[in-house]
């Protein structure tokens, strides 16, 4: 029956593909919303029977197709199912009118069929199948408006630079099984827990499988890819590129915690990657004056947060931030993506301001997601990121260094998410187009998100209850925590709560000024360019990879005339032989047979 | 027995398509398609262990016997030649009508390069297979096919005659009884006369594989080849070299080839890499094919020689799978060689505003060529390099950074036909194309969604290469 969540997307694609001529909107629309609904009840039901799996012994020979509904895979699937569904219906308003609507359901069922086969693998060849057809169904939503190249290059940069990282994850699996024989999870977790000494090879195979999540998860060095993926709708960039594709590799390494939590080096380097990346997210996301982008540097800096938080050991917490940040965050982008809609596809947020009083709705529920961004108290974001910053200086992996580098990136959030909410929102508008809201198909998932992003706090409001943690059990490895003591605890909640205010407040006062001061004109243009990081790749990599391969044609041709020239020779050589060239058959037989008994008598004496 | 009518078949419908040009088309599919039936036939009774061979003495004196005999391998191979010579046929309407009869020819050949159980025997098919090549680029190729063809046969007849030598002076070496692989395989040589006698496949292999640096007659081959993509399918399939070697250069020298490995890793490595490195700047799509196939025979080579039953494996399934998608590719080409009259990448742009299935049709196979999980190409790479890590994750990892040039060469030149602002219309898949997509999308999706199907039966195959090749490693 577990094969049913996978099919029902799956079906969902084939029938939107094979008939999309005859299949018109909103009928594609609905169909696909109904199946992704269809996958989120059987995953609800099965979960609430005590899981299931599926299992076909050696799909090929020493690899089982293994799928696995455990908690840890029953909570991704809801994420992805819930508010995959949220999302598909929102876009049914969203794509009214597009050439392409039927075209863009197939490929949103088939990104959920993906990203169902990843988090419920249980097996990591099989995890592996997800992630790179999640990848092809992020290339394939990236370049959907495939008439400009601007579009499809930036799907051949995500898919290509996501390439890297899952050369690091076939690698990884190649590791780790020359090392154990098996690919599958359960195994592994047997194998390696009951184990005495561990092989130090198996970091290195820990640290390739990272890399993936690094390709996959948009973290420093591969984040380039992210912010270009915004060209894709925007239903796409809330959906994929903001709650659920791209915490794949949160996923990846909670769910191979067994391995990661067993070797410090290792988890160190993957919270110092995270806090880097959660810095930089921030830092870029200042100068941008797209209304996307600006939220596409909030999200990767925000899963540099998750990242922090698997480095340190806080699985669990990474998890909870993984929920609520789908929430916030497809909120945001998706009241994004009701401005655009209202204001005929713009995106600048120049051409902005003032839709406060325009868009009422909308309005209220981008401030909802604004401030859970931000760290509001007692809304969702507030919680998770609260413990995530806590949880650098109690689990084992963390430090005072970088709970004072969460803490700042975290009022860096609270400002740059309210120069968001400032310019699209406040003053008075700027633009030339006619806004008016959304409509109910467009506005209701988004107040269901809207409450998500208030509540999904209260599932672990630490230290006053806590119901996740538990719910994942054993999946995830659990280490010894330093507790603090309740004064402790509430000191440093305090801490995260006036900082968020005081943040908030800041980006307010400063973003509501006419004029901005000087130095920060300065920061805000390099922060634009995000800090220069495509232009260094480009010239680093990209050309000088051009550059080669054209090198490599040419010298390939040189392997060429090195033979031309031996050809050459031999022809020479040949003409002073001509005289062999009698002309008669008789002559060529007799020599084809004198030349095969010498090489035959050279074959049987020669070597004696 | 029933592999000798498997081979007959092919011959005798490909003699009646040359003889008879008028009926070349209907025999042809009809033929191919019979053929499908047969190996599939073939493939059940290997499965059911009912006995498939023929040993009949040729010249018994001379040790020299008509040894047939299928096993796991075999059968996956035949089947995989048999299904792309059937598409190949069944949408390559461009081709000239006597290049289909060479392409039955062709698969009888290829059917006996892949059950030969007697090296002379092997010898003979790997040569005869060689003549409707060499007709078909040398009757339709393009204003460069003499050259072309020069280079091809001079590269394949030195390469074949010193493995002929090699073939001759391993029985008188050994003192075997006959030329029979399993009378050889009793009696090993060893020394450095064994180095100089395994040298000789070797370079018949490489040639034919092909690997670097005797590759060079491969882009060419391709480039001038006829543009309707039948004689690129068929000398696809034709690259044996891997075959070759997994058959019987290895498990005869496993001493020499344990001494060796290193450096056939090194250019198995090499060879990936460079070709898809190369593949990125290319700008027609038969050259940007050929080196893309070429990068993939270096991922196959890199699992064949770790001398691992997951490599073994994956080399095979490799060999197997890229004769449909690289085969199909080169149909796909033809298609827009019979829309646009030429196979440069830039000859359009935009074309999935008109041809959504003809764009559907090509993004399947290209991915199946980059090896995306779920489709066919994938199989093959990741036990190829689960083997191959084992015995090297230097030049593993080397050689499969190839995977991120593949996405880059390939995707860059899918977009550039299909994607950005549409150019003139032109018609989308006839009834012929949608019949060959609609086949060959079912059997890409089947193998690699559920590829226990081939790999299952490649696998006994893969051991046995193991057990035998384990012994000097």
């Amino acid at each position: 029956m577990l094969w049913l969540t996978i099919i029902f997307p799956l079906l969902g694609f084939v029938l939107l593909g094979l008939f999309g001529r005859r299949i018109r909107e909103p009928v594609a629309g609905i169909l696909a919303s109904a199946l992704v609904l269809g996958s989120f009840l059987v995953v609800a039901y099965l979960y609430l029977q005590g899981g299931a799996e599926v299992w076909i012994e050696d799909w090929l020979p020493g690899i089982n197709f293994s799928l696995l509904l455990d908690p840890l895979a029953a909570y991704m699937s809801l994420i992805v199912t819930g508010i995959g569904f949220l999302i598909h219906v929102y876009s049914i308003g969203y794509m009214k009118g597009d050439p392409g609507f039927t075209r863009f359901f197939g490929y949103l069922n088939f990104f959920i069929a993906m990203m169902l086969i990843l988090v419920l693998a249980g097996n990591y060849a099989v995890m592996f199948i997800g992630w790179e057809g999640v990848g092809l169904a992020s290339f394939l939503l990236i370049g959907f408006w495939y008439q400009d190249l601007k579009n499809t290059d930036s799907a051949r940069k995500a898919f290509i630079v996501n390439r890297i990282g899952d050369l690091g994850f076939l690698l990884g699996m190649a590791l780790i099984y020359s090392l154990y024989g098996t690919l599958e999870i359960a195994e592994l977790r047997a194998v390696i827990g009951a184990a005495g000494a561990l092989p130090a090879a198996l970091g290195i195979g820990a640290m390739l499988l990272f890399v993936g999540a690094i390709g996959k998860s948009a973290q420093v060095p591969l984040m380039v890819w992210l912010p270009d993926a915004m060209a894709g709708p925007t239903p796409v960039s809330a959906l994929i590129h903001a709650a659920t594709m791209v915490t794949a590799g949160v996923y990846l390494v909670a769910r191979s915690s067994f391995i990661f939590s067993l070797f410090p080096w290792v988890s160190y380097t993957v919270a110092v990657i995270g806090l880097i990346t959660a810095l930089y997210g921030a830092l870029s996301a200042f100068g941008q004056n797209d209304i996307k982008r600006v939220v596409a540097y909030s999200t990767i800096s925000q899963l540099g947060y998750m990242f922090l938080a698997v480095g340190v050991g806080a699985y669990w917490i990474a998890l909870f931030h993984v929920l609520t940040h789908a929430f916030f965050k497809a909120l945001l982008f998706m009241t994004s993506g009701s401005v655009i809609h209202a204001l005929g596809g713009e995106q600048d947020l120049n051409q902005m301001g003032g839709l406060r009083k325009l868009m009422p709705q909308t309005h209220i529920q981008a401030l909802i997601g604004v401030l859970a961004l931000g760290g509001f108290p007692l809304l969702s974001g507030f919680w998770s990121k609260d413990q995530i910053i806590a949880a650098t200086l109690t689990y084992p992996f963390g430090g005072e260094i970088f709970y004072g580098l969460a803490i700042f990136t975290a009022l860096l959030t609270a400002i740059y998410a309210m120069r968001w909410y400032v310019l699209v929102f406040l003053g008075t508008y700027r633009g030339k187009a006619h806004p008016h809201e959304a409509p109910a198909v467009m506005t209701v998932p988004n107040w269901i998100l809207a409450i998500g992003a208030v509540f999904a706090g209260f599932l672990a409001p630490e230290p006053w209850g806590n119901f996740l943690e538990g719910f994942f059990g054993s999946t995830l490895a659990s280490l010894e925590v330093a507790h603090l003591e309740m004064n402790n605890e509430l000191l440093l909640i305090a801490v995260s709560a006036l900082v968020a205010l005081l943040g908030l407040w800041l980006g307010y006062w400063f973003f509501s000024r006419p004029q901005l001061p000087g130095w920060y004109q300065r920061f805000a243009a390099v922060s634009a360019q995000a800090f220069y990081a495509d232009t260094l790749y480009q010239s680093w990599f990209v050309i000088p990879a051009k550059a080669w391969s054209i090198a490599l044609s040419a010298f390939d041709r040189g392997v060429d005339f090195f033979y031309r020239g031996l050809a050459g020779a031999v022809a020479g050589l040949g003409r002073g032989l001509a005289w062999f060239q009698s002309g008669y058959a008789r002559g060529y037989a007799t020599w084809m047979f004198l030349g095969l008994f010498v090489l035959l008598l050279v074959g049987v004496w020669g070597f004696n | 027995m029933i592999i000798a009518i498997v081979m007959a078949w092919p011959l005798v419908m490909g003699i009646i398509a040359l003889l008879r040009p008028q009926w070349a088309r209907g025999v042809g599919v009809w033929g191919a398609g019979i053929e499908l039936v047969l190996a599939l036939l073939a493939l059940g009774a290997y499965s059911l262990d009912i006995p498939t061979g023929i040993e009949i003495p040729l010249l018994a004196q001379a040790g020299i016997y008509f040894a047939l005999e299928l096993d796991g391998a075999s059968a996956i191979l035949i089947l995989a030649a048999t299904i792309t010579t059937f598409l190949a046929i069944l949408v390559a309407r461009d081709a000239p009508r006597s290049m289909v009869g060479l392409a039955l020819l062709m698969l009888a050949g290829l059917v006996g390069i892949f059950t030969s159980q007697d090296l002379v025997l092997f010898y003979f098919f790997f040569e005869a297979t060689l003549i409707p090549s060499l007709l078909m680029l040398g009757l339709f190729g393009g204003a460069g096919r003499v050259q072309a063809l020069l280079k091809f046969a001079l590269f394949t007849l030195v390469g074949s005659l010193l493995m002929l030598a090699s073939i001759l002076s391993l029985r008188f070496l050994s003192g075997a009884d006959s030329f029979l692989l399993t009378d050889l395989l009793a009696a090993p040589i060893s020394g450095s006369a064994a180095g100089w006698v395994f040298a000789g496949f070797l370079l018949a292999f490489f040639v034919k594989a092909p690997l670097f640096p005797l590759h060079v007659w491969l882009p060419d081959f391709h480039a001038q080849n006829h543009p309707s993509g039948l004689a690129d399918a068929m000398g696809t399939l034709y690259k044996v070299g891997l075959f070759g070697l997994f058959r019987f250069a290895l498990p005869l020298f496993p001493e020499t080839f344990a001494a060796w490995q290193p450096v056939l890793l090194a250019l198995a490595a090499f060879t990936a890499l460079y070709a898809a490195w190369i593949a990125y700047s290319q700008t027609d799509w038969k050259r940007l094919l050929a080196y893309g196939s070429l990068s993939h025979i270096g991922l196959a080579a890199l699992g064949l020689f770790s001398g691992t039953w997951e490599g073994a494996l994956g080399a095979i399934f490799l060999l197997a799978a890229s004769g449909i998608y690289t085969g199909g590719l080169f149909l796909f080409v033809g298609m827009l060689h019979s829309r646009f009259g030429s196979t440069e990448i830039a000859v359009t742009q935009g074309m999935l505003r008109h041809t959504p299935a003809l764009g559907a049709l090509a993004l399947i196979l290209v991915l199946t060529m980059i090896g995306l999980p779920g489709l066919a190409g994938f199989p093959g790479e990741l036990m190829s390099l689960l083997g191959a890590w084992q015995v090297s994750p230097l030049w593993t990892a080397l050689g499969f950074l190839a995977v991120i040039a593949s996405a880059a060469y390939a995707l860059s030149a899918y977009q550039k036909v299909f994607h950005g602002p549409p150019a003139e219309p032109s018609l989308d898949l006839s009834r012929a194309e949608w019949n060959f997509s609609g086949l060959a999308t079912i059997f890409i999706v089947l193998i690699g969604v559920y590829p226990k199907l081939m790999s299952s039966v490649i696998e006994p195959s893969a051991q046995e290469f193991a057990r035998l090749v384990g012994g000097g490693l």
